[in-house]
């Protein structure tokens, strides 16, 4: 693209472009790195399947072939160390709680966590006399996004994970945070 | 648990595990390949549905069934609310009988869907879990038009129903209906005859006649080991003494009888007679009749207590209820057929190798909210 | 309140069960009228509950009569037996819907229950602990026979103080299980019983929830356990 009279690198000078925008063919991008890690990892999310309850079969059929789950690019992982984010899907009680936060810290940074129904939120139908259910999953780990609902309908559960995927992109990791 | 050998070891597989059917914890000792013992651990997903019950009134009480097997809620409700109506006394006209038994025929289809798919999965047959998924996503769809929700419906009140009908849905289940009967043969190609299928499961976790008598196993599970004992032929509730139908009995087709080949095979010979029933009851079904005709205004129980068994997909469900004459329950106690499904695998899977045992635990059919309660 | 007032009310609520409600509507003070509507009817409850408990009874015979074996004559055939074979065991109440043991030879009538050939239960279908009040805990078992096809109910009744029964594990094998739980929910102890430990709870869990005077405890594992939630938090 030369305008005339003057060649590439004066045109871009005077634009304030980078060197490198436009000066080559259509599949050339450039982006900060930041941004390109995060796009990555937006993208791609492996889900450990950690489904407790009534909520663990919604997450079933959100994986199955009507709402397909891995058009949005989750695969279900058994196995935390190499998953990304943690579905916790299901009411999670007392004596699951220690292990949820030892599962939660098997897990491999970054890492992020889905509260999946209301079980997971806050308690859910149990919350008056459940003297066994924790109340709320954000007790023993910390959450990133809330899908409430009981059970929350594959398509719900989509959304949140878009939801969490949208605040992947947002995130800046090789940026120095000030403090 | 005593003294470990030195060739032993101690595994704990579970409570996270993909093919436990939820919190589970199996500890199980082998020494390599061959189990020697297994031991459930139970309790991670109590939710303390019995202490619920002795504060919420008696029609709070049904949205709490559906949660403990919630594979198959709408038999859930079935059966609270048929122990409920015959400790008040309350008879329902005829159309609300229908729909029950054509909305618990539906889900006993939908849970076997379900139950079978995952113990393919389990054995590592992938496609065909995905198949009846896609199936079970249509019979929701019906649920979905009747009552709104797609997994836990409360939809079976004391006295009735809480929705009618809609519009076209009799339509809708004989298409489905039709559409569905030769996917069953569908299966029967894809898996019970398959070669690997049968190496794995034949003859594996015998469960004599006798043995699951005593330990209470009812239902597939007791059917598929020979005998022939169906609550809704052997002790009628509601209208099933109306319907024409078989009970499949498990006669060792590829095995011995009461193997796990047995347990799979017996339940997919219930889905057809659940569509046989499924037919008699829609081509039967009265078109008058109010489904709030005989609600209650308040459930106020005699004094008294009742235990009444139902059939549900994975056996009898039994509900012992005690009232002490308010609109509270005394006691409400849920005898739940995994229960006792479950007490059995250590004397069935003892002596089998490691994959064995999944298969076994597959075949059984749990649900593990059942099971905590 | 005073006795005239409570003369007064009684009275008009004899007449109001009668149907003659004219006496009622004309008293000028609301206090007292509405306490006499109150008095009515609670009344009218109480009348309709004897009424329904009749019925109920009755149907109950009706249905025994059909094709499973009468389950009042049942009953009462099990309990002439019991008295002959092991005499003193039964607490006679007098109910056609179970039966009522003591638990010091309970392991003996179990197994006989069994084993004799015109009973042969050989399928325990629940057992149920519950607290009855008045410091006294109940275990309940339903049993159930496949060959007669036939039902009964036993219960057996403990002091709180002291809750141990006899264990049936060794004659049907679910009760293992059953009893695990009836331990863990109440604290009922089953002597004889080879693992007796919790089942649902954890096993360092404080407390028998099922019991009615049950306090939840504060903390579990560094984790709070909040007797209940006011509101949204």
């Amino acid at each position: 693209m030369v305008r005339d009279g003057i060649n590439e690198l004066q045109w871009s000078r005077r634009n304030k472009m980078g060197l490198l925008e436009n000066r080559f063919n259509d599949n050339v991008i450039v982006e900060k790195l930041d941004k390109l890690l995060s796009w990555g990892r937006s993208t791609s999310p492996w889900f450990f399947q950690f489904g407790t309850a009534c909520c663990a079969i919604e997450m079933m059929a959100a994986a199955a072939s009507r709402h397909d789950l891995m058009r949005i690019g989750m695969i279900p992982r058994s196995s935390p160390r190499q998953a990304d984010v943690m579905i916790v899907a299901g009411t999670v009680t007392m004596k699951m709680a220690l292990r949820v936060k030892k599962l939660y810290e098997q897990m491999a940074d970054p890492k992020y966590v889905v509260a999946m129904g209301s079980c997971a939120t806050s308690g859910g139908p149990y919350w008056q006399h459940g003297y066994h259910v924790l109340k709320g999953v954000d007790i023993v780990i910390p959450v990133d996004v809330y899908v409430p609902g009981c059970p929350p309908r594959p398509e719900a559960l989509i959304e949140g994970l878009l939801k969490l995927q949208e605040q992947i992109l947002d995130e800046r990791p090789l940026t120095r945070k000030m403090a | 648990m005593g003294v470990v050998h030195g060739e032993e070891m101690v595994l704990n597989i579970g409570p996270q595990h993909p093919a436990t059917h939820g919190v589970l914890r199996l500890q199980v000792r082998t020494d390599g390949e061959v189990v020697s013992e297994v031991t459930p651990y139970l309790g991670y997903l109590h939710r303390c549905f019995e202490k619920h019950c002795e504060n919420v009134t008696y029609e709070q009480v049904i949205p709490f069934t559906d949660r403990c097997d919630y594979l198959a809620s709408m038999t859930n409700n079935f059966g609270y609310v048929v122990a409920m109506e015959d400790l008040m006394d309350i008879k329902v006209n005829e159309r609300v009988e229908h729909i029950r038994v054509i909305m618990a025929e539906l889900q006993r289809i939908a849970s076997h869907l379900l139950g079978l798919g995952a113990f393919g999965l389990d054995i590592g047959a992938f496609t065909p879990f995905l198949h009846m998924l896609r199936d079970r996503e249509r019979i929701l769809d019906l649920f979905e038009m009747t009552c709104g929700a797609r997994l836990l419906y409360n939809y079976m009140w004391v006295g009735g129903l809480s929705h009618d009908l809609p519009v076209g849905f009799v339509e809708s289940t004989y298409r489905f209906l039709d559409y569905f009967e030769p996917k069953i043969d569908e299966f029967v190609n894809l898996l019970v005859h398959n070669k690997i299928f049968v190496e794995r499961t034949a003859d594996v976790g015998r469960l004599p006649q006798d043995v699951a008598i005593s330990y209470g196993v009812s239902g597939p599970n007791l059917r598929a080991s020979g005998q022939k004992w169906d609550l809704r032929k052997d002790d009628p509730y509601s209208i099933y003494d109306r319907f024409e139908f078989d009970i499949p009995v498990g006669e060792g087709g590829k095995g011995s009888v009461g193997d796990c080949w047995d347990r799979f095979y017996v339940r997919v010979l219930e889905m057809k007679e659940s569509i046989k029933i499924l037919r008699q009851a829609l081509s039967s079904l009265p078109k008058e009749g109010d489904v709030y005709q005989s609600l209650p205004k308040k459930i106020r129980p005699p004094i008294g207590s009742i235990y009444k068994r139902t059939e549900s997909p994975r056996g009898d469900l039994g509900y012992y209820i005690e009232s002490d004459g308010t609109n509270i329950p005394y006691r409400l106690k849920m005898r739940s057929p995994a229960f006792t499904a479950l007490s059995v695998i250590d004397e069935i899977a003892a002596g089998w190798l490691l994959s064995d045992v999944l298969a076994i635990l597959g075949s059984l059919d749990i649900v593990l909210g059942e099971i905590d309660r | 309140m005073s006795t005239d007032q409570d003369k007064l009310i009684a009275e008009l609520v004899e007449k109001g069960l009668t149907g003659d409600m004219e006496s009622i509507n004309s008293i000028e003070d609301r206090v007292l009228r509405s306490k006499a509507k109150a008095a009515l009817a609670k009344a009218k409850r109480a009348a309709k509950s004897q009424e329904t408990a009749d019925p109920q009874k009755k149907k109950s015979e009706e249905k025994s009569s059909d094709d499973f074996s009468s389950s009042v004559n049942l009953n009462e055939r099990i309990e002439n037996m019991i008295n002959e074979k092991f005499p003193g065991s039964l607490v006679n109440k007098n109910t056609e819907t179970h039966i009522q043991l003591k638990p010091d030879q309970w392991f003996d009538i179990a197994t006989w229950l069994k084993s004799e050939s015109s009973l042969s239960f050989d399928s325990l279908q629940c057992q149920t602990g519950i607290d009855v009040g008045d410091n006294i805990l109940e275990a309940r078992y339903n049993f159930h026979s496949m060959k007669h096809k036939h039902y009964t109910e036993i219960r057996i009744a403990v002091p709180r103080q002291e809750a141990t029964i006899p264990s049936v594990e060794q004659i049907w094998r679910i009760a293992d299980w059953f009893e695990r739980e009836t331990y863990d929910m109440l604290g009922i102890e089953f002597s004889g019983h080879r693992d007796l430990r919790r089942i649902l709870l954890p096993d360092d869990w404080e407390g028998w929830p099922l019991r009615k005077d049950y306090q939840v405890q504060e903390t579990y594992h560094g984790i709070v356990v909040p007797k209940m939630k006011e509101g949204w938090e």
